[in-house]
């Protein structure tokens, strides 16, 4: 067991609100993480705050065992990709290319050129003149074909359309296959990335709500559907994510079941349905929920 | 906790604190893009010129009396033509720090690094654009003023048609780094406190040059100011600019280290 990344306490605040709120974890080396939660949770100033971008308030991150700020030493081994990621003007995506080796030293120029002719990226063109797709193209590929040890892709594929964003993944996990490295991915596409995550960071307004593996939380709730008086006999003595109804019928989200719930479901007539990581993203996370209600139950 | 486990090996990590090769890298990555940074300034200075040329050819052409044109040449000495390729150097200094310097830190490049490798890039760009405006000045001297009697670069600011070569090279050296530097610091200001960093600065600055400005009027001291400049001359001034230069090279870095880029 070694640890990449060990975040404790961790705390930034921007005057009075706090993006990241005593936040503690840490990242399994060669592993895909993902970093979910909503627009403003804190993803992004999280993943600055572990590349040494930002400062933080309050806590410790040790990244390869070391502070990251100003560090040299640890820094060439993490690639940050970020969606905003600003480029030199005039610059085209030649010049990214060219440059990219110069610091990351595990560059692969070949596979590079391979995902750009996979992107269709025009190289010559300025970068300014780019659509949001092509230019998410550019992070996509420095961030695959730089091979940091450590990297970080947030909201990468802004604009990608679906056959690129299906390119990005199946590259990476065939990249990752040969080159083991640990990525923590941010994105909002979670269906779409449920089936590549080893483990899932869940943060909403600054704090840690999920830090648990892919396969565990897959269990980890279930949806209960039946008649109302069913429904609610089953759940009487259970912690109730998430409830709708129409009429007499219920249907209503509960943390992990044992077989014997589920015979005792099937008995009583009810039926039960996984509820995908999205979904239990949206549940955990939207303003009418009590957020910690899974963290228990997980 | 993870429960992967892999089997096949992982990306070495690099290993070693080749800080040196991380300043060079920068160095090389505000010289990638090599037409904004060679290519643009010579034009600039090549369309400077050609206008310039042609008024000198219109003067020269249309002033036949000898006395007259003596005169031209002297008014001709204070061109501040070069001024334009100065302020494109601003303009390269002010994006090193608002383009390159958030694109570096996505290069996963450290502050310290990146600020030693763009005063390492602004020294050596001085040095070659000093070189170049050198030789021009020296053909400029030799060729008496292109044939015309024009004076663009051995101009009065740098020391005029009498200056040794060295002493021009230095005044051009100076110059462009006051610019680079300069520029680079303010854009520092920029990424550090954004708006409010700029209304901070140029309102003190304000303050000061008004506090300044009344100062020396309330103790009648405009003729030792105009005898300061008159004493030292333009070669004197531009000398007493690497004053402010160092400072802004300075407190650029330490404005930076605790920079965060944002979109």
């Amino acid at each position: 067991m070694s640890a990449v990344v060990e975040a404790s306490h961790l705390t930034r605040r921007f005057g009075d609100t706090t993006a990241v709120d005593d936040i503690s974890f840490s990242v399994q080396k060669n592993t895909i993480h993902g970093l979910l939660g909503r627009n403003g949770a804190g993803k992004t100033t999280l993943m600055q705050l572990l590349t040494g971008q930002d400062f933080a308030t309050r806590g410790e991150i040790r990244v390869f065992g070391e502070d990251p700020v100003e560090n040299s030493g640890v820094l060439k081994n993490v690639c940050f990709i970020k969606e905003s990621q600003r480029y030199p003007d005039e610059f085209k995506p030649r010049h990214v290319f060219t440059s990219a080796p110069w610091f990351f030293p595990n560059w692969d120029a070949a596979f590079a050129d391979r995902l750009i002719a996979d992107f269709r990226l025009p190289l010559n063109r300025r970068i300014k003149k780019l659509s949001r797709g092509q230019l998410s193209a550019i992070g996509v590929i420095v961030g695959l074909a730089s091979r940091a040890p450590l990297t970080f892709f947030d909201e990468p594929y802004l604009g990608l359309d679906a056959v690129a964003r299906q390119i990005f993944y199946d590259r990476l996990l065939e990249d990752y296959g040969d080159h083991p490295r640990t990525v923590i991915l941010s994105t909002h596409l979670i269906d779409e990335v449920s089936n590549l995550l080893e483990h899932v960071l869940v943060i909403d307004e600054g704090r840690l709500l999920i830090d648990d593996d892919a396969e565990t939380l897959r269990g980890s709730a279930t949806t209960v559907v039946g008649t109302r008086q069913g429904v609610d006999a089953f759940v009487a003595d259970r912690e109730v994510l998430h409830r709708d109804g129409l009429g007499g019928l219920a249907s209503v989200t509960v943390g992990r079941l044992s077989p014997q719930d589920r015979v005792r479901a099937a008995e009583m007539g009810l039926e039960l349905s996984p509820v995908s990581l999205q979904q239990l993203v949206v549940r955990l996370t939207g303003s009418t929920q009590t957020e910690t209600a899974l963290e228990q139950s997980a | 906790m993870s429960t992967v486990t892999r089997t096949a090996p992982t990306e070495p990590l690099a290993d070693g604190h080749d800080a040196g090769n991380r300043i060079l890298a920068v160095v090389r990555l505000h010289l990638v893009n090599r037409y904004s940074v060679f290519a643009v300034p010579w034009m600039i200075m090549g369309g400077i010129f050609i206008v310039n040329l042609t008024i000198w050819w219109i003067i020269f052409a249309s002033v036949t009396n000898e006395s007259d044109r003596a005169d031209a040449r002297d008014g001709i000495s204070y061109s501040g033509a070069l001024f334009y390729i100065f302020v494109y150097m601003l303009v390269l200094g002010i994006q090193a720090v608002a383009y390159t310097f958030p694109f570096a830190l996505g290069f996963s490049v450290t502050r310290r690094d990146f600020w030693l490798g763009s005063a390492l890039t602004f020294i050596t760009l001085s040095a070659v654009y000093s070189a170049g405006l050198t030789i021009l000045a020296a053909i400029e001297v030799a060729t008496d003023g292109w044939g015309l009697g024009g004076t663009m670069f051995a101009s009065f600011y740098f020391g005029g048609a009498d200056a040794s070569w060295i002493e021009r090279f230095g005044l051009y050296f100076a110059t462009y780094l006051f610019f680079y530097f300069v520029g680079a610091a303010i854009a520092t200001i920029y990424q550090r406190w954004r708006n409010n960093g700029m209304l901070a600065l140029f309102g003190t600055l304000g303050l000061v040059l008004i506090a300044g400005i009344a100062l020396v009027s309330f103790t009648s001291s405009w003729p030792a100011v105009g005898a300061w400049f008159d004493a030292n001359g333009p070669s004197g001034v531009i000398a007493w600019s690497l004053v402010p230069t160092v400072v802004a090279a300075i407190t650029g870095y330490f404005i930076l280290r605790r920079a965060t880029p944002k979109n």
